[in-house]
């Protein structure tokens, strides 16, 4: 009926987290080799968490690194050796070369394309399902109305984001390491695994940084809308928790949960005041629908 | 011989360029080149662009950079037709899906990957040259050493910014959509796409450089460090015998937003650079220094111009539901 993900990073985060709510897991962090375990650059851990995610009956996506500079391309590809002869259901890409070099290497695998991909156009999408590309995550400044036609015309299936913050810029260096005030003599320190943020000067602005991704402050959310997203057939939907707790996957992976499955069957959504309470307790600068209604990503419109 | 591909944000600006020996001078339509409006040119400008360059032997090259909607392609291709039947070139294009059709459309024209196709590795140079594409232009974060490479593995032409490479900072062209996640911007009639949406990845004026106003960077309960996401980035010099010699064939000079008399000046200094170079008469970059160093300063303090000019244009984003959204 529909399709509810989310994604892991590393060995500790899957198995720490309660993923209970969710059909399909995302390995990998895409926006940076040095995150510790790092499904996306350790090639040695996918085996056995390809095992655990299969064994809860879930889906398994593996997420290649989003920019590789020319010097990466032989870990990536290590990664897409490790992950071929393993039940991995589809491999999730961003960067067209890495697309390339999954042809060439005879990848028979379905492919997702990943938000850093830079899908707009329905164009851009024919050329990628030439490549193998099953899935593809828009741009998140397409609207839905774009979405869907992508989906139609295309056609193809597109991956909607539902909650959470939103990937805003992706970058080859480390902006935490850069103006860390003490840089670790070795290694990076994992200095991301403390929350930081970025706030306007002159004030009104907040974003969250991770280093190499710059997220929006707020947290997209859609859970006022979910029966407009079943009524337009779509059947992919996605939780973006980058840097965010096991609890906060859990609670936003339950409430998605039970709101689709009620959309999907007809019932009404009913008072979503205690839900969106929940997610906003959740959500450290507020909520918003990013551009899927023609908008600056930030604004919030509630239900039409 | 390198081409110099020259800015041209005006009329003025465009024949001020080949009057100073661009070889091919760049313009951007209105709403579909990602610069404010006064930076960009009408159809009747355009046509008059290329017609004078091409009395006196150069070319223009039309810039269609946005991410066109799919509700707009029609439009889109329309005007690329439109274009070439003018007499352009090529155009600068981001979408893939958009140098697929025009390869199909135009099979002799020149196709440059733009900067916003976000390129990072030598493998990007071989999808977009099996997409049909002719020349990409090389992040900024590229030195030579990534030049040497790309240049192994594909027969794609290179292009480069006239900048410095920069190693540092969130410089992220393409993969960036910081401005219109704060800010949106209305169109200006005479850009004639109302019903399109505004942000700077899709015409809808440019980005606001919200990567170049002053943040409050945060961690806990440390004090914050104020800076700016990225730094400015500085004219190039010293490479240029060595991208030369790596076969770099196209050196891009930004600026359509910047006055035409500066660029003017920046041509004027750079083609006597490259013929310099290639005539071997002028191979110590050292000679230029003083006229580099007066160009630099000129360069930023307007640059510094467009940044507050584009910061007060933003309007604010309204936030429609309080109740649980922020501003």
């Amino acid at each position: 009926m529909f399709e509810l993900s989310t994604n892991v990073a590393s060995p500790r985060l899957l198995r720490r987290g309660d993923y209970s709510a969710y059909d399909a897991l995302y390995l990998g962090d895409f926006s940076c080799q040095d995150t510790p375990a790092n499904f996306s650059s350790h090639p040695e851990l996918l085996a056995e968490a390809v095992d655990l995610v299969k064994a809860q009956g879930k889906k398994c996506y593996l997420r290649l690194y989003a920019v590789p500079s020319n010097h990466d391309l032989d870990r990536v590809r290590a990664v897409i050796e490790a992950a071929m002869p393993l039940p991995i259901d589809a491999i999730e890409v961003h960067n067209l070369g890495v697309l390339r070099m999954l042809r060439e290497m005879g990848c028979s695998k379905p492919v997702h394309l990943g938000v850093f991909g830079n899908l707009y156009t329905d164009a851009t999408a024919r050329v990628v399902k030439d490549y193998g590309v099953t899935r593809v995550y828009p741009n998140p400044e397409l609207s839905l109305k774009e979405a869907i036609y992508i989906r139609d015309h295309t056609p193809i299936q597109v991956l909607i984001p539902v909650h959470g913050k939103i990937p805003l810029v992706i970058s080859e260096t480390c902006f935490i390491l850069e103006h860390a005030e003490h840089r670790p003599a070795e290694g990076c320190g994992a200095l991301c695994s403390r929350e930081h943020w970025l706030t306007r000067t002159a004030g009104g602005w907040s974003l969250k940084d991770t280093g190499r991704m710059t997220l929006s402050g707020s947290d997209l959310c859609m859970l006022e809308h979910l029966e407009e997203l079943a009524a337009a057939k779509l059947d992919a939907f996605y939780v973006q928790s980058h840097g965010e707790s096991s609890e906060y996957v859990a609670a936003v992976g339950r409430l998605y949960r039970d709101g689709l499955t009620r959309a999907f069957s007809g019932q009404p959504a009913g008072d979503l005041s205690a839900a969106l309470e929940e997610l906003t307790a959740l959500a450290k600068m507020g909520l918003c629908n990013g551009y899927y209604f023609e908008n600056a990503g930030r604004r919030y419109l509630g239900r039409a | 011989m390198p081409t110099l591909l020259a800015p041209g944000g005006s009329r003025e600006m465009a024949a001020a360029a080949v009057d100073e020996g661009a070889d091919v001078v760049y313009v951007g339509p209105l709403g579909w080149s990602r610069r404010p409006a006064e930076s960009e040119m009408t159809d009747d400008d355009i046509k008059s662009a290329i017609d004078y360059a091409g009395a006196r032997g150069r070319q223009v090259r039309i810039v269609l950079n946005t991410f066109p909607s799919t509700f707009e392609m029609d439009d889109f291709l329309a005007k690329v037709q439109r274009y070439a039947d003018y007499g352009c070139s090529g155009f600068i294009v981001t979408d893939p899906g958009a140098i697929a059709l025009i390869r199909r459309m135009l099979p002799e024209t020149v196709i440059h990957v733009s900067i916003g196709s976000g390129i990072t590795n030598a493998w990007d140079a071989r999808f977009y040259r099996d997409l049909g594409a002719d020349m990409i232009i090389l992040p900024y974060r590229w030195g030579e050493t990534e030049v040497e490479q790309v240049s192994r593995c594909s027969d794609i032409g290179l292009e480069v910014f006239l900048f410095e490479t920069i190693q540092t900072g969130k410089i992220c062209p393409g993969k960036c959509i910081m401005s219109s996640y704060l800010k949106y911007r209305e169109w200006l009639p005479a850009e004639g796409k109302g019903e399109s949406f505004g942000s700077a990845n899709r015409g809808a004026k440019e980005c606001y450089r919200v990567c170049q106003v002053q943040w409050d960077f945060t961690s806990g309960s440390e004090a914050a460090q104020s800076l700016k996401l990225r730094r400015d980035a500085r004219l190039m010099l010293d490479q240029l015998p060595r991208m030369l010699a790596l076969g770099v064939e196209c050196f891009k000079l930004s600026g359509r937003e910047r006055p035409t008399p500066m660029i003017r000046d920046l041509v004027r200094f750079y083609r006597k650079v490259l013929d310099g170079i290639v005539d071997g008469s002028r191979l110590d970059m050292g000679v230029y220094g003083e006229d580099l160093a007066v160009l630099r300063s000129r360069w930023i303090v307007e640059k510094n111009k467009r940044v507050d000019n584009l910061m007060s244009r933003a309007t604010p984003a309204e936030v429609a539901a309080p109740r649980w959204g922020t501003a």
